[in-house]
C-alpha cells in the first residue's frame, strides 16, 4: 500500500509539470493583462503602463516568463498579486479558513442528511416516504446551484429573515467568543446547504440502493432466520456493509472542500477561494490565478489517490500493488 | 464572471472614473435635501447614534490609503474615513478644506493648514505629513500610479531618479505653512497636485516598497475623516466608528459598516432594511424606486458616451490621421442625423440618461450652452441627403449605399460586451438607424476585457466604435482629445483644436480667470462638433439608494456631502 502510494505520488510530478504548462499557456492566452483594466485618467502618461509591463516582465518571451514563474513556484515563491498588491500566499491565506469552514459544514450537512434519508429510504423502499425523499433528491440533482442559491436567499434571507444573505461574519462581534462562532455558522449555513444539495441527493440514493441490495443478500436472510430483530439487522448488518462504498467518496470530497464553490460563494458574496478564483480571472491577476489552479490540480490528484487507496482499504478484493 | 458584471461594466465603460472619484473626495452638498418635499423632516434636528450599513458591489482590494489605492471600490471606503486637503464645490472649483492657499503667479503656492486637525491616532496634522506623502509618491520604489500628480513640482523628478535627497520645490515653513513651487505656471497646477497627506509617525521605519502591503495601509489605516476604521475583514467588510475629534464637526452616527454585497442581492437587502446606502446600476432603478423605505437618488454625473470613428493610428508618440474611410465629414454628420438619440436613450438608459451634444458632460462648468452648438436632431431625410451629396449612393440596387467609388460600403461597428444584456440590443439599435438610411452595418460585440486593448491596436472590426469617458474635476480635455493624447481613440488630429486646448491652459492667455477659460473651451466644443471625430450620444446620471431612515445626505455633481452630517432617525 505504501509502495503504491509512493509510486503514485512520484507519478504526480510529471503530471503537475504538464498541468503547469497548460495553466500558464491558458492564462497568457486570455486577452488583455492585469494592467489593461488600470487605465487611469490623469495618468495619461503611457510610459507608466509601459514601465509597469516591463517591470512585471509581460514583455519577455513566453518561455522565459514560464520558467521564471515555475522556478519561483517550486521554491514556494508564488509572487505578488497584481490586484491586491500583496503576496499571493497572503491573499490565499486570508480566504482559506472561510473556504474550509464552508466545505466542512457542507460535507457535514450532506453526510447527516444523506445518512438519515438514505437509511429511511433503504429500509422502507417504495413507500410514500421513500418516494418523497426520492422526489426531493431528483429535484436537488436537477436544480443548478445558482438557481438554488438565489431561491434560498429569497426565501430564507429576504422572506423569512432566518439567515443573512451575504458575508461570512457580522463585523460587530469579537473574535474568539462564542458569539463569533455562532455568527460564522449562521452565515455559513445557507451556502453550505446549497452547496451540499447535489451531493446530498446522490449520497442518499447511493445509500438507499446499497441498503436495498444488501437486504436481499444471503447473510441478511440468515440473520432473519436466526430471529435477529429487524432493527439490528438494518442498523448493524446492512448499514456497515452499505456505508463502505461511500467512504471512497471522501477523497473527492476533500478536493471539493478546498476548491470551494465558485458559484455558491459568488452568489452569497462569501469571501472564499472560489470567489477569489473568479475575480482573478476577471482581473487577469495571473499570480493568484495560476497558483490557485495549480493548488486545485494538485488537490484533485491527491483526492484521486486517497480515493484509490480507500478502495483498497475497504475492499480487500482490490489489490493496489 | 459573475458578480463582476456590474463592476466590469462600470470599470470599462467609464475607464476613467476611478480617479474622478478620488479627486472629488471632499464634497459639499448643494443642500438639496434627499427627502425633498416631505415637509417637516428637513427641519428635524439631527439625532446622534445608530449604525449605517453601506454596501459595495464588489470585493474591495483593501488598499486603504489614497497614495496607493487604485480602484473606485477602495475609494468608496476611503471617502468615509479619510480627507482631502482641498475640496471641490458644486462647480468643481477647488475650495479650502484643511488647507487654504495663496498664489500670485500659479507657480509658487503658499499653503496654510488649519490648526488642531487630528489624525485618528491622536497626532495633530502637520504640513510635514503632506511633505512625507509627496516624498513617498516621488520615491523610486513607489509603484502605484500617482507620480503624475507630483512630477510637476520642482525637483520631484530628480528625487524620483535618486539624484537628490529632498524635493527642492517643497519648503516647509512651520507645522502649518508650506510652500510648493512648480516647474512652470499652469492654470491647473493645483487641481493636478497630490493633496492627500500620510501620517508620518504611523509609517515611520517602513520602507516605501513595503508600505503597500503594510498593515497601516491594509487593516489599520489612520485617516483624518469623520469615521475611523476599527476593524477590517479582508474582502468582506469594514467597521468604522465615530471620530469625535473630526475637524469639521462631530459626526452623528455611532458606526458605519461597509459590506460587500453582490449587486443581485442589494434590492432584497434594501427592502429588508439591512442595508442603508449603496450605489446601484441604473438597470435596477425601477425595482429600487418601488421600495417604500428607500429613496432612489440620481445626481448629476460626469460621464458621457460616444460613437467614435477611427480616423488614424497611434504611432507611439502621437496620433496620425491616416485612415481614409471616414474622413468625409458629411458621412459622419449623416450618421449622426440618422440616430434617434431621444428614443435610444429612453429605451436603454432607464430614465437616467439624456442625449448630449458635446464631448463634455452638461454638468461640467466648461460645458458650452446647447444653443451655441449644432443640435443634430434626428432627421433621416437630411442624413440621406448628406449621403447623396457626399457620393454615397446605391449603385447596384441592393438598397444599401456604395462608397463614392462605387465599391461596397460596410460600417464595421463595435461595442463592448459584458453580462449586461442591454448592450447588444442598444448596439443593434444603432446599426438599425444606420441601415435605415442605407448604410450597411456589421456589428461586432467584443469582450469588455479585450475592448480597449483592441482599440489600442486598431483592430479591423473597430472602425466605428462605442466608447465612454468620465471626466474628473479638472475640466481640461487635453488628455482625451489632443493630437498627442493616447486616449484619443479616433486618432483625431486638428491643429486648431490643439491650439485652443493649449490656450485654455496658457497662463498668458487666460490668466486666472475661469470665464476666459470657459470661452476658449466653448470655442473648442464648437469646433469639435463641427469636425465630429466622434458622435456624442448620451450622458448618464449617477444612481444611489439611500434608506429613508438616513437623513442629512445631500448630493451634487461631486457626490455626497461629508458623512459627519448624516444621521439616522431613531
Amino acid at each position: 500500500m505504501l509502495k503504491y502510494a509512493f509510486r503514485r505520488i512520484l507519478g504526480m510530478i510529471p503530471m503537475l509539470f504538464l498541468i503547469s504548462i497548460v495553466v500558464f499557456t491558458l492564462a497568457k492566452l486570455m486577452p488583455g493583462d492585469s494592467l489593461s483594466g488600470e487605465i487611469d485618467p490623469r495618468n495619461t502618461n503611457p510610459q507608466y503602463i509601459a514601465e509597469m509591463r516591463e517591470k512585471l516582465g509581460y514583455n519577455d518571451p513566453l518561455p522565459q516568463q514560464y520558467f521564471r514563474w515555475i522556478g519561483n513556484f517550486v521554491e514556494g515563491e508564488f509572487g505578488k498579486s497584481a490586484r491586491y498588491k500583496i503576496k499571493v500566499s497572503d491573499v490565499i491565506g486570508e480566504r482559506v479558513p472561510n473556504t474550509l469552514l464552508l466545505g466542512f459544514t457542507s460535507i457535514l450537512i450532506t453526510y447527516i442528511l444523506a445518512f438519515f434519508m438514505g437509511l429511511y429510504s433503504g429500509r422502507k423502499p417504495y413507500t410514500l416516504g421513500d418516494n418523497l425523499i426520492g422526489g426531493l433528491n431528483y429535484l436537488g440533482l436537477s436544480i443548478p446551484s445558482f438557481i438554488a442559491g438565489v431561491f434560498a436567499i429569497f426565501f430564507f434571507s429576504f422572506t423569512l429573515g432566518w439567515f443573512p444573505s451575504n458575508g461570512s461574519i457580522d463585523i460587530g462581534v469579537t473574535e474568539g467568543t462564542a458569539e463569533y462562532w455562532l455568527s460564522r455558522f449562521h452565515h455559513v449555513f445557507l451556502p453550505a446547504v446549497v452547496l451540499g444539495l447535489l451531493s446530498t441527493a446522490s449520497y442518499t440514493q447511493f445509500l438507499r440502493n446499497d441498503i436495498i441490495e444488501n437486504s436481499r443478500k444471503d447473510f441478511v436472510r440468515t440473520a432473519r432466520a436466526k430471529g435477529t430483530p429487524e432493527k439490528k439487522i438494518y442498523n448493524v448488518h446492512i448499514l456497515r456493509n452499505s456505508i463502505i462504498p461511500l467512504i471512497t467518496f471522501l477523497g473527492f470530497d476533500l478536493v471539493a472542500i478546498i476548491s470551494g464553490a465558485i458559484i455558491t460563494e459568488t452568489i452569497f458574496t462569501y469571501p472564499g477561494l472560489g470567489q477569489l478564483f473568479l475575480q482573478s480571472v476577471g482581473t487577469r491577476d495571473y499570480p493568484v490565478l495560476m497558483t490557485l489552479t495549480m493548488l486545485f490540480s494538485f488537490l484533485t490528484l491527491i483526492g484521486n489517490l486517497v480515493a484509490d487507496v480507500l478502495y483498497g482499504v475497504v475492499d480487500p478484493r482490490i489489490r493496489l500493488d | 464572471m459573475k458578480k463582476k458584471s456590474i463592476l466590469m461594466l462600470a470599470a470599462l465603460m467609464l475607464v476613467l472614473s476611478a480617479f474622478l472619484a478620488a479627486c472629488s473626495s471632499n464634497k459639499t452638498g448643494t443642500k438639496k435635501e434627499e427627502n425633498n418635499g416631505k415637509s417637516g423632516e428637513a427641519t428635524d434636528k439631527p439625532q446622534d447614534g445608530g449604525t449605517l450599513v453601506y454596501a459595495l458591489d464588489s470585493s474591495f482590494k483593501g488598499i486603504l490609503n489614497w497614495s496607493f489605492y487604485g480602484d473606485a471600490v477602495d475609494d468608496e471606503i476611503l471617502q468615509l474615513f479619510d480627507e482631502n486637503l482641498i475640496r471641490y464645490d458644486e462647480k468643481l472649483q477647488p475650495q479650502p478644506n484643511i488647507a487654504s492657499w495663496k498664489t500670485t503667479d500659479n507657480k509658487v503656492y503658499d499653503f496654510e493648514f488649519k490648526k488642531g486637525v487630528k489624525w485618528h491616532n491622536g497626532d495633530e496634522l502637520s504640513v510635514k505629513d503632506w511633505e512625507f506623502a509627496l516624498k513617498v509618491v516621488a520615491d523610486k520604489d513607489y509603484e502605484a500610479s500617482r507620480f503624475e500628480n507630483v512630477r510637476n513640482i520642482v525637483g520631484a523628478q530628480d528625487y524620483h531618479d535618486g539624484k537628490a535627497t529632498e524635493i527642492s520645490g517643497i519648503k516647509v515653513i512651520d507645522d502649518y505653512h508650506i510652500q510648493i513651487t512648480f516647474d512652470k505656471a499652469r492654470v491647473n497646477n493645483l487641481e493636478n497636485l497630490w493633496t492627500y497627506p500620510m501620517n508620518r509617525t504611523e509609517f515611520k521605519g517602513i520602507a516605501v516598497k513595503d508600505m503597500e502591503a503594510s498593515e497601516q495601509v491594509r487593516t489599520k489605516p489612520v485617516g483624518l475623516g469623520p469615521y475611523k476604521v476599527t476593524k477590517v475583514v479582508p474582502g468582506e467588510s469594514i467597521e468604522m466608528s465615530r471620530f469625535d475629534d473630526y475637524f469639521n464637526g462631530k459626526p452623528h452616527l455611532d458606526k458605519i459598516v461597509v459590506k460587500v454585497i453582490d449587486p443581485s442581492l442589494s434590492v432584497g437587502e434594501l427592502k429588508n432594511g439591512t442595508l442603508d446606502m449603496t450605489k446601484f446600476h441604473p438597470s435596477i432603478i425601477e425595482e429600487v424606486k418601488k421600495l417604500d423605505n428607500v429613496n432612489a437618488i440620481t445626481y448629476p454625473g460626469l460621464s458621457y458616451y460616444y460613437v467614435g470613428f477611427r480616423l488614424g493610428t497611434w504611432d507611439g508618440n502621437q496620433n496620425v490621421m491616416n485612415e481614409k474611410k471616414y474622413q468625409n465629414v458629411k458621412l459622419r454628420e449623416a450618421m449622426y442625423y440618422a440616430i434617434n438619440r431621444e428614443e435610444w436613450v429612453k429605451a436603454f438608459f432607464f430614465g437616467v440618461g439624456k442625449p448630449v451634444n458635446r464631448p463634455v458632460p452638461t454638468n461640467h462648468w466648461i460645458a458650452a450652452d446647447n444653443k451655441d452648438l449644432e443640435q443634430f436632431k434626428y432627421d433621416p431625410e437630411k442624413a440621406k441627403k448628406l449621403l447623396d451629396e457626399a457620393g454615397y449612393k446605391d449603385v447596384d440596387g441592393d438598397s444599401f449605399r456604395e462608397d463614392p467609388q462605387g465599391k461596397k460600403f460596410v460600417v464595421n461597428f463595435s461595442h463592448y460586451a459584458t453580462q449586461n444584456p442591454t448592450f447588444e440590443s442598444r448596439a443593434k439599435a444603432l446599426t438599425q438607424y444606420w441601415e435605415e438610411v442605407g448604410l450597411k452595418t456589421k456589428l461586432t460585440m467584443t469582450d469588455a476585457n479585450l475592448y480597449y486593448d483592441m482599440l489600442d491596436k486598431a483592430d479591423k472590426s473597430m472602425e466605428v466604435f462605442f466608447g465612454g469617458w468620465s471626466t474628473g474635476t479638472d475640466p481640461d480635455p487635453t488628455a482625451l482629445w489632443s493630437s498627442k493624447a493616447m486616449w484619443n481613440y479616433p486618432r483625431w488630429v486638428n491643429a486648431e483644436s490643439d491650439k485652443l486646448l493649449d490656450q485654455a491652459l496658457d497662463m498668458s492667455v487666460v490668466g486666472t480667470e475661469a470665464n476666459k477659460r470657459k470661452d476658449i473651451y466653448g470655442q473648442w466644443q464648437k469646433l469639435f462638433m463641427k469636425e465630429l471625430p466622434v458622435l456624442p450620444i448620451a450622458e448618464i446620471e449617477e444612481t444611489m439608494a439611500v434608506s429613508k431612515r438616513v437623513h442629512g445626505v445631500t448630493f451634487d455633481v461631486s457626490g455626497y456631502n461629508r458623512p459627519n452630517e448624516w444621521w439616522i432617525k431613531q
